[in-house]
């Protein structure tokens, strides 16, 4: 008689095991490796001897990193629901099965396989000053110009823009597949209660997608998070730091300063941030659903 | 069967051995321009850094068929990527390096002393300018080929300038000597064009800021860094010279805004007078005023840094020059590919020097060639002129973005004028404490 396929065999690992290995590799050690850094006095080639918590202390003690902190909370408070509300409306808008649609969502989604560069080159264009297409219409306008890269606030803002362009297709992609999943009897039922299409988008389509949402939100967290070379190529951080967010304060620690003690502290402290942000941002979620 | 693939292994083989090639790899800033160079060994015919260095590197090629050089063309300055590599034991064999980075990688041992390879080569440290051999000689030893001194320049629009009355009557350019001369200027050259005086790079670069910091204070008789482990900008000249620069922003006696290309664009497309930018630009912009029908057709000249501060004359400068990162598993081949390249690099400084930097080798700058590139007359007072950071403080680069950021917080009006001094010292003495 076969065994039931549910009992546990210990030879069953073997299947989970090419994943461990490699997350064990690539993600737990270099984490552990991290810890073991942050604690050191070290530059990119050598370690300098333990120095407790002075690393955490000097990063702590940083106005910068501070800044580096309020500026990318702010970037992913604010990008975050907009990726979210804009890819539910195209994924609305485009949840159709014409040719129209599909082209559409071609074209919503190719901005998603360029890379930083060509993305980044793309919004210079339209934000520099002078030749800039915003700067273009503004004179066209007779508005006086911005410095979009260069004036506080706008900087930051810029850099989101780019952004949402950018990371737009993930989330209407996923959103589309999940509206896709959705029943057509539970539209059919709601049209013969003679729902209204604002009902029928309250009470069925978002109660069906809402863990997508909650997936999308949540990877979008983790992923605005660790904004880097958006703000690298376009501002640079600037000015004054106001659009440095936490990766490039990370990377000025341990690749222009070389202090890769003071860097890796900065990484951890942003791993326990995106981990309490994307857990609460789950169990608030997750709360709701029980209620 | 078996012959016939014997035979064929045979064949490939003698054919790997016949074509056997010492690689070197050469990672540079410099820009890309393979779409205008990638083919062409025609020195001569190149225009700007990156036309003459892809040509010099083909020509090298071309010259030397068994030794192949891998280009890699990085983001300026690249240290970045060069600690990575160097961190992960990758590091290219050649490496453009500023003079005022080597202190950096000597310091820990990553790179290798150059003296004997030259020697072996025949090069003599003397063939080398004293300013170029200062900047590549650490603790007695020659850490990189030098190449060139640059430094930034006062290149400027005559056109524009005519148009503002402020030329002489040879149709040289007036410059002004003090900075109450040179916010009258300015106020006269945008009464009569519109314009602004300066076309300057404000955003996304920190170097131009603190490159102009590090002058105005030179100018004044003061080193920041007369103690290499911390700076002192609590001096009244430090301030001096940060109100100077807010007071052009303040006036609008300058373009706003631009990047680094935008400057460049902005200056050759006549959006102001004076474009204050780097010697590597002389080339690219004496070519296009040679052009007909653009802003700078027939108009263009260039000199130093006026000295607008109470002091002897003195202009910041650094110099490019080419760094052996250290490679215990480097071969005997591999390590005389490197010095024929270098000789090569040596002997052809002169052609290089119509970048506009100021040439590394004693003998080019002495050469009757060198001497009819236009403007040189001009710009040859920064030999004398030209300083550098005491060579003894490491993280150049670092201490750059830091005070670059903190001076477009005060030019800017998002701090005062001391706060952000104050903010400078006390960033750039945390980083140099934690060495």
């Amino acid at each position: 008689m076969a065994a039931p396929h549910r009992q546990s065999r210990p030879s069953n690992a073997l299947f989970a095991a090419p994943y461990l290995v490699v997350f064990v590799a690539l993600l737990v050690v270099p984490l552990c490796w991290g810890v073991y850094l942050s604690l050191q006095k070290a530059d990119l080639f050598g370690l300098y001897g333990y120095t407790g918590w002075t690393n955490y202390a000097r990063v702590l003690g940083d106005a910068l990193f501070w800044q580096a902190v309020r500026n990318t909370v702010v970037f992913v408070a604010v990008t975050v629901p907009v990726l979210v509300a804009i890819g539910l409306f195209l994924g609305l808008a485009l949840n159709a099965r014409t040719r129209g649609a599909a082209f559409m969502r071609g074209v919503y989604f190719s901005s998603t396989v360029l890379s930083v560069t060509i993305v980044t080159l793309i919004w210079r264009f339209v934000f520099i000053p002078g030749d800039g297409l915003l700067s273009l219409a503004f004179e066209a306008m007779g508005w006086p110009p911005i410095g979009f890269l260069s004036t506080q606030g706008w900087s930051l803002f810029s850099v989101g823009v780019a952004t949402v362009w950018w990371c737009l297709g993930l989330p209407m992609i996923l959103i589309l597949a999940a509206l896709q999943q959705i029943p057509g009897d539970l539209y059919e039922a709601a049209a013969l209660d003679n729902a209204s299409r604002w009902r029928t988008f309250t009470r069925v389509t978002l109660p069906q997608i809402r863990n997508t949402l909650i997936l999308v939100a949540t990877i979008q967290i983790v992923m605005q998070f660790q904004l880097f070379g958006q703000a690298q190529l376009m501002t640079n951080g600037g000015p004054n730091g106001t659009s440095r967010p936490m990766v490039l304060y990370i990377y000025r620690a341990a690749f222009e300063n070389w202090d890769v003690g003071q860097g890796a502290a900065a990484s951890e402290l942003l791993f326990l941030i995106i981990l309490v942000a994307a857990m609460g941002q789950f169990w608030i979620t997750n709360r709701g659903n029980k209620a | 069967m078996k012959t016939l693939l014997l035979t064929s292994a045979a064949i490939a083989f003698a054919a790997t051995g016949a074509s056997a090639q010492t690689t070197i790899e050469l990672q540079r800033f410099f820009g890309a321009c393979d779409a205008d160079y990638g083919n062409s060994t025609d020195v001569d015919a190149a225009v700007g850094e990156c036309g003459i260095i892809t040509t010099l590197i083909n020509r090298f090629q071309e010259e030397n068929p068994e030794i192949d050089v891998e280009v890699t063309t990085v983001e300026w300055p690249g240290y970045d990527q060069l600690n990575a590599q160097l961190a992960s034991r990758n590091a290219p064999d050649v490496v453009s390096m500023h003079y005022s980075a080597i202190s950096d990688y000597q310091s820990r041992n990553l790179l290798e002393p150059l003296d004997d390879l030259l020697a072996e080569q025949g090069i003599e440290t003397s063939a080398f300018t004293e300013a170029a051999l200062a900047g590549v000689t650490k603790d007695g030893q020659i850490y990189a080929l030098p190449f060139d001194n640059w430094t930034m320049l006062w290149h400027v629009n005559l056109n524009l300038m005519e148009e503002a009355g402020l030329v002489n009557d040879d149709g040289t350019p007036l410059l002004p000597d003090s900075t109450d001369a040179f916010f009258e200027q300015a106020a006269q050259f945008k009464e009569a064009t519109g314009k602004p005086y300066l076309v300057q790079i404000y955003a996304n670069e920190t170097a131009a800021y603190a490159r102009l910091f590090y002058t105005f204070l030179m100018q004044q008789g003061v080193d920041p860094f007369a103690d290499p482990s911390q700076v002192d900008l609590s001096t009244p000249e430090a301030s001096a010279v940060a109100e100077f620069m807010k007071r052009i922003y303040d006036e609008g006696a300058t373009t706003t805004d631009m990047d680094y290309p935008a400057a460049v664009a902005g200056f050759g497309a006549g959006d102001g007078g004076i474009g204050i930018n780097g010697t590597w630009l002389i080339g690219d912009w004496a070519a296009q005023s040679e052009e007909e029908g653009n802003a700078l057709s027939d108009g263009y000249t260039v000199y130093p840094l006026p000295q607008l501060f109470e002091g002897e004359p003195a202009t910041y400068a650094d110099g490019h020059g080419w760094a052996v990162p250290r490679d215990p598993g480097r071969s005997d081949e591999e390590r005389a590919a490197i010095g024929t390249l270098m000789t090569f690099l040596e002997e052809n400084d002169g052609a290089w020097a119509r970048t506009g930097h100021l040439p590394a080798v004693a003998e080019v700058i002495a050469s009757e060639e060198f001497q009819s590139l236009p403007y040189r007359d001009n710009i040859a007072p920064v030999a004398e002129m030209g300083q550098s950071l005491n060579p003894e403080v490491r993280r150049q680069f670092a201490i750059q973005d830091i005070i670059g950021e903190e001076l477009n917080s005060a030019i800017h009006g998002t701090k005062p004028v001391e706060e952000a001094l104050g903010a400078a010292e006390q960033r750039i003495n945390d980083l140099l404490a934690s060495l």
